[in-house]
């Protein structure tokens, strides 16, 4: 497994109740026992490891987050695209 | 007059409103009839970074005109609107200024976040520009008792004055306090509401962050609703004991008839069934009403994808087979959701219905979403007798609170 697949486990783990040892590419998010709170937070840590801006609205089923592996692949392209322009309104 | 329950009852002589779709009940009223939606691109503050870009905003609100008071003017903007609604609801009551039996008479005037525009202006003040000292009102701006205080010094009102703090439910809760001081009898008279302005960048950020805004509108119980979207104002109204009201030859606009409250003790997002279920029935029980009485419920309906099937099959557990005869309508999907204030101009959206006979519609709604199966009156309204409604608030971490109101008493 590559790098950013071992950080986002890692970040995955973190936010589970019962962190386990056997996940892959291949496992759902929905087996991890993610309620929708905690997605946001692991999209807030993902978002801050990576630099990057992940446009996930929790009222929606989106594929990207279907499981490990095509979150791995939703980062990849957004590092890819570029950091995120952290351009606070500085009224 | 007592009820069954040896209670006194407790009537609305005033209702003020500030939403976005009116500066006062009546013209918030008419925008309801038209079906108008308040939901616009914000323009208030520079947007920034926000990749949520609209909210039921309140456009060209000027303190110096719209608000009497010039003490309420000093105020934070969740003051200014307290300060309008209060003073709507007061003059439309008819009551005397100062309060004739100022220990006889109660404040209660909740807030969410209370003066989220101050602290973020403060915080601006100190961290970006480096000032020496922030404004000398930004504590009493903030403080979330400030708009209670305020609009009590207003009328004289020197009984319980207090602001109450439940999320979404702030306003059913503080209407239902006075509800209950009323008809114990420790006081005759109540102002109760809340108001809420919490439409600045840090705010938005931090909603922005739980993931639950719609980028696209407010659109409650239909298949395409993607979250919710905020709005900004207050809804308050004036309570009073019946026999008092009578006595005085006000004019009564409805009966309060019921106040029902509980916690799903049980995640701080995640709706239950059993809580909403227990205020809905503690309120029916309260106003001695069987479910199938209930000719309009004004639904929480927040257009999240998990209140609007929640509160359906809470709805549906209560009601039985009415919960598929009656009109059910959100009309957060034309003024959004207010949060702590939007129980305040629900509950007088009800007494709107019943004075005027008005169903009002759930607008944006297409797409029918099989998993909400009731009928939320779409996109346009009904003109249609109505007797008895309720009002439903359901808040963050479980907290709800559900009112109930009916005609003045005959």
């Amino acid at each position: 497994m590559d790098e950013v697949a071992t950080k986002i486990i890692e970040i995955l783990k973190k936010h589970m109740k019962e962190p386990r040892d056997d996940i892959s590419l291949s496992t759902p998010l929905t087996d991890l026992k993610i309620e929708s709170l905690d997605l946001a937070m692991i999209v807030f840590d993902i978002e801050d490891k990576f630099q990057i801006e992940i446009p996930y609205n929790a009222n929606e089923e989106v594929e990207d987050f279907k499981t490990v592996g095509s979150v791995v692949d939703r980062v990849k392209a957004l590092v890819a695209a570029g950091p995120a322009s952290a351009d606070a309104a500085k009224a | 007059m007592k009820k069954a329950d040896g209670l006194r009852r407790v009537v609305v002589t005033g209702l003020g409103m500030v939403t976005p779709i009116g500066l006062d009940s009546n013209e918030t009223w008419a925008s309801i009839k038209e079906g108008k939606c308040g939901v616009s691109r914000v323009e208030n503050f520079p947007l920034g970074d926000l990749y949520i870009h609209i909210a039921g905003e309140i456009k060209g609100f000027d303190p110096a005109t719209h608000v009497k008071s010039k003490k309420v003017q000093y105020g934070d903007r969740y003051s200014w609107f307290a300060g309008r609604a209060a003073d709507e609801a007061w003059t439309m009551s008819g009551l005397p200024t100062p309060y004739v039996n100022p220990y006889r008479a109660c404040c209660i005037i909740g807030s969410g976040a209370g003066g989220y525009s101050t602290v973020e202006t403060a915080y601006r003040d100190l961290f970006i520009h480096n000032k020496k000292a922030t404004h000398p009102l930004t504590l009493l701006r903030i403080i979330g008792s400030s708009a209670s205080a305020h609009v009590g010094i207003e009328y004289g009102i020197k009984g319980p004055t207090f602001a109450t703090c439940s999320a979404c439910s702030t306003a059913t809760h503080a209407i239902g306090l006075a509800y209950d001081y009323i008809r114990n009898g420790l006081v005759d008279v109540g102002v109760a509401g809340a108001s809420e302005a919490v439409l600045t960048y840090g705010s938005m950020r931090t909603w922005q962050a739980m993931r639950v805004l719609s980028p696209d509108g407010c659109f409650p119980f239909s298949k395409k609703r993607n979250g919710t979207v905020l709005g900004e104002g207050a809804g308050i109204l004036v309570l009073e004991e019946y026999e008092h009201a009578k006595r005085r030859g006000a004019t009564i606009l409805a009966e309060l008839m019921g106040f029902g409250m509980s916690s799903d003790s049980k995640d701080m997002v995640n709706p239950d069934i059993e809580g909403p279920r227990s205020a809905m029935q503690f309120a029916l029980e309260d106003a001695g009403l069987d479910p199938s009485e209930i000719d309009y419920l004004n639904a929480h309906g927040t257009a999240t994808a998990l209140n609007d099937v929640n509160e359906t099959n809470a709805i549906k557990d209560v009601f039985g087979e009415h919960a598929y005869k009656m009109a059910i309508s959100s009309t957060k999907s034309m003024h959004g959701h207010l949060l702590g204030a939007g129980g305040g101009v629900e509950a007088g959206i009800c007494i709107k219905a019943i004075n005027e006979g008005f169903i009002p519609p759930t607008v944006g709604y297409s797409d029918p979403d099989p998993k909400c199966d009731l009928d939320y009156v779409p996109n346009e309204g009904r003109s249609q007798k109505v007797r008895y409604t309720m009002s439903n608030s359901f808040a963050f971490g479980g907290l709800n609170a559900v009112l109930v109101l009916g005609p003045a008493p005959a």
